[in-house]
This record gives structure tokens, C-alpha cells and sequence, in this order.
């Protein structure tokens, strides 16, 4: 009866498996966080709308202010989706027989609403108020991106819950003056001094509180 | 020196060693590339909870909207609108000279009329009243296309807030254009909130007089300031109206 021997190369077993325990934790956790963080799951969800609407055209080109349709951004906490009629202040005379605006003219005349695919959800638990953050200098641009170059909106911002708490720490960077908050080309690390960014902040006395409460009621 | 483990060994683990630079370029090109579908959600948490947040859908009623219509034909308690000055622009059967009771006419009013001018206004009037704004130059040029007006599209061009008739509107009247429209243009009652509209009309009304005023119009104090910026007048006048800038 012949003994077993491991052959002399299983000698190059161990090192092999102290390199491979030492390096694939450090890679488990780069995957993980790498590949489940929101800026991966979350940014650049872009549904199929039902209306092919273009805020590159009417935002952009045209520089209709985002509050000309998104009325209730700076009363309430929903900037809002608009009215149909919003549409039909223009569309009754510009291409009002183009098939694109079909199912904004078939909601006109039935009085039922366009379903419109929501780009940014929070989860259900946490309450964000729009008029809260567009009245003291935050502007549409540092969360949603340039949409006035977008010809569907897509989402721009992970909406985690860090990146919430990156600006209710450190706020100076993205205040501008309420004048420039639908500005969306403006950029107050370009033309506001620092000096500046912080007499926004006392200006709007923001102390941006980080308690549960304060999202999550 | 140590002797090789077996071909086969040293190809599999070479395989399995390229094979996790997979899932990092997998993830870089999720990153980089738009996604129609919302992210996988294993853990619901309470991401999705039994409730109705505004504009959201709700299956029970027929037309789906969770944020309820009111019923026709009700007014909802405090929304009565029997003061007609402050809701029609009329007083004893006649256009309002005035605004209505509570407001007075002051910097910050016209500051309020000319920012919700710019919003709402503006995209067919022009910044600076001449009927010049983004949309209806878009409109226009959509109308004198070669193949004729797109799909049906029939836009008169808009008011200038300078025409002799316009100017003889009265405050009252200009709110209640602003309120319900008038020829081809749309209300804004539903979008502009009331006193807004009355702000609007105010500046209006000063914008009318600011592109016909005389010397004589302006304060002797300020009129040298005037002076100085005459020579330069005319990069910023056609700056303000040519919109589309912000």
C-alpha cells in the first residue's frame, strides 16, 4: 500500500491562498461598493415617457423658467408636474395637429391626466420639500442637473441619503442667489466668492439641521 | 526550483483571475449609460409604503388621480370669489383704476411683477414688452416655413405691450387678461397665484410707461444717472429684448 504524498508543487498552494485571502475581501468590498452604491443603481434612470417632451427644446432652447410649468416649486414641497392645460397655452396654436401631442390633446379633452413616468423617487419614508430648499439658495441645477440640455430627463443625482447629508453639512457650495435659481448655466463656484457663498448663508440663516426628524417623519 | 502545477491548474486560475475584472467594467458601463428600468429593489425596506404622496396614482378612482378633483359646481370654504375688484379687475361694472384693498403700489410689488413677468410673460411678450419672446419668435418662423405652417400651426403674433390700445388698458383690465386670457391667449388664473397677477398688471403698466417716458418723467435727482448710461442705452436695450438669455 502506496502512502499519498501532495506532489512538490502544492507547495505553491500557500502563497496562493494568502494572496488570494488577502485580495479578495479588498475586492468583495470595491464591488460593493463600487457596484450597489446609488450612483451606480440610481443615476441615469431615464423612463420612456409617454409624451416625447423635450426640456432640452423648452427649457433650453426656448428658456422657458422651469416655474413657468413646475408652478408650486417655491409654496409647496412638489414642484409639480403641470396641468395639461400648461401645455395647451401654446399647443392650441403651435403643431396642435402634431402626433407627439396626441395624448396631451386626448387628456384636454377628456380631462384625464397624462401619466407621466416619475424620474426622481424617494423612498416612502423620507419627505423632501422643494419650496423649503428653492427659497433660501439651493437652485433647481445641484440636484437635477443641466435639464435644459436634456431631451429626456434622466435622473442626475444618486438622492441617497449621503449625498442629502454631504450638503446639509457643508451647504456654501451650492447656495446662489434666489435670482438665479432657476438659472441652470449658472454656476456659483465660478461667480460667487467664497466670501460671498457664506454671507448667503447667513443672508438665508440656513443651518441645515441633520436630525431623523428632520427627513424622516 | 520549485516544479509548476499541472497546465490545466495554471489556465484555470489564470482564467478565474481575469474573470473578476468583469464585473468592475460591467458596473462602469451601468454607471455611464442611461437605464429605463428603475434599480432592482431586493430589500423593500419601507421604500414602498400603502400611501398616496402627491400627483401619485390611485387604482380606486376611476381617473386614477390620488390627489382628488374637486367636485363640480362646489367652492371650497374660504374660496368664494364674490370680491370682484380682487377677482374680475371690476369695480361697479367698470375696469379697476386701482389694486385691491391690501395691496399698495410699492418697489418690492413691481420687483414681484417684473421676476413673475419674466417667468410667465415674457416667453411670448418678451422681456421688455414688444412681443418678441422665445416662443413666439419660434412660432413665427414655424408659420413662415417654406412647406407652410407645421402641423397646423396657426399663431397670431403676440401683443405688443406697447400698442396705443394696449396702453389705454386699465390695471383691472390687464389682471383680468393676466386671470382669463383673451384671443388667442390663455388664461393664467390656474398658474399665477392672484395677488402675482395683480403684481404682473402693475408692472405692466410701468413697463408701458418706462418705453414712452420723457425726461420730464424722471426724478431731477436720478436724471444724471440717466445721462451717463445714454451712449451705452443701446447694447443693453437689445440685450433684453433679445430673451431667450437668462
Amino acid at each position: 500500500m502506496s502512502r499519498f504524498l501532495f506532489p512538490r508543487w502544492s507547495n505553491l498552494l500557500l502563497p496562493t491562498i494568502i494572496l488570494a485571502a488577502a485580495t479578495i475581501p479588498v475586492y468583495a468590498i470595491f464591488f460593493v461598493a463600487y457596484g450597489f452604491s446609488p450612483k451606480t443603481l440610481e443615476v441615469g434612470y431615464q423612463p420612456d415617457q409617454p409624451v416625447p417632451y423635450s426640456h432640452a427644446l423648452h427649457a433650453g432652447e426656448l428658456g422657458i423658467d422651469c416655474r413657468y410649468c413646475h408652478t408650486s416649486v417655491e409654496k409647496a414641497a412638489a414642484a409639480s408636474v403641470p396641468a395639461t392645460q400648461t401645455c395647451m397655452n401654446c399647443h392650441t396654436q403651435i403643431r396642435p395637429e402634431s402626433p407627439k401631442l396626441a395624448k396631451i390633446k386626448e387628456s384636454y379633452a377628456t380631462g384625464l391626466p397624462v401619466e407621466w413616468s416619475r424620474v426622481h423617487k424617494l423612498p416612502d419614508f423620507a419627505y423632501f420639500d422643494h419650496s423649503a430648499h428653492v427659497n433660501r439658495g439651493v437652485g433647481c441645477v445641484s440636484c437635477h442637473g443641466r435639464i435644459d440640455k436634456m431631451e429626456v430627463v434622466y435622473q442626475k443625482s444618486p438622492l441617497s441619503m449621503g449625498w442629502c447629508l454631504e450638503c446639509h453639512r457643508n451647504p456654501e457650495p451650492n447656495l446662489r442667489p434666489t435670482s438665479q435659481i432657476t438659472n441652470l448655466a449658472w454656476d456659483p463656484a465660478v461667480e460667487l466668492s467664497k466670501q460671498e457663498r457664506e454671507a448667503l448663508k447667513t443672508k438665508f440663516s440656513i443651518h441645515p439641521s441633520q436630525d431623523c426628524s428632520t427627513c424622516h417623519r | 526550483m520549485i516544479p509548476l502545477p499541472p497546465r490545466w491548474m495554471i489556465f484555470t486560475g489564470a482564467i478565474a483571475a481575469l474573470a473578476l475584472v468583469i464585473p468592475p467594467v460591467v458596473i462602469a458601463r451601468v454607471r455611464a449609460t442611461p437605464d429605463q428600468n428603475r434599480a432592482v429593489h431586493i430589500f423593500f425596506d419601507m421604500d414602498f409604503q400603502p400611501k398616496f404622496k402627491s400627483q401619485s396614482n390611485n387604482p380606486l378612482f376611476a381617473d386614477g388621480r390620488a390627489q382628488r378633483v374637486a367636485v363640480a359646481g362646489t367652492v371650497a370654504k374660504g374660496e368664494t370669489k364674490l370680491d370682484t375688484h380682487r377677482f374680475e379687475g371690476v369695480v361697479d361694472g367698470k375696469w379697476a383704476e386701482t389694486l385691491p384693498a391690501g395691496m399698495s403700489m410699492s418697489k418690492e410689488l413691481l420687483a414681484r411683477g417684473q421676476q413673475r413677468f419674466n417667468i410667465y410673460c415674457s416667453v411670448c411678450h418678451g422681456y421688455a414688452g414688444y412681443g418678441d419672446g422665445t416662443v413666439n419668435k419660434r412660432a413665427m418662423a414655424l408659420m413662415s416655413s417654406s412647406d407652410g405652417p407645421a402641423n397646423g400651426t396657426s399663431w397670431v403674433q403676440a401683443k405688443s405691450l406697447h400698442d396705443p390700445a394696449v396702453r389705454e388698458h386699465p390695471l383691472g383690465m390687464l389682471y383680468n387678461i393676466a386671470t382669463n386670457g383673451i384671443r388667442n391667449m390663455a388664461g393664467y388664473g390656474t398658474q399665477i397665484d392672484n395677488d402675482d397677477r395683480w403684481a404682473i398688471a402693475a408692472y405692466v403698466k410701468t413697463l408701458q410707461l418706462s418705453q414712452n417716458a420723457s425726461m420730464q418723467d424722471v426724478p431731477p435727482e436720478i436724471r444724471g444717472n440717466l445721462k451717463k448710461a445714454e451712449t451705452a442705452a443701446a447694447a443693453p436695450a437689445a440685450d433684453a429684448t433679445k430673451g431667450g438669455v437668462k
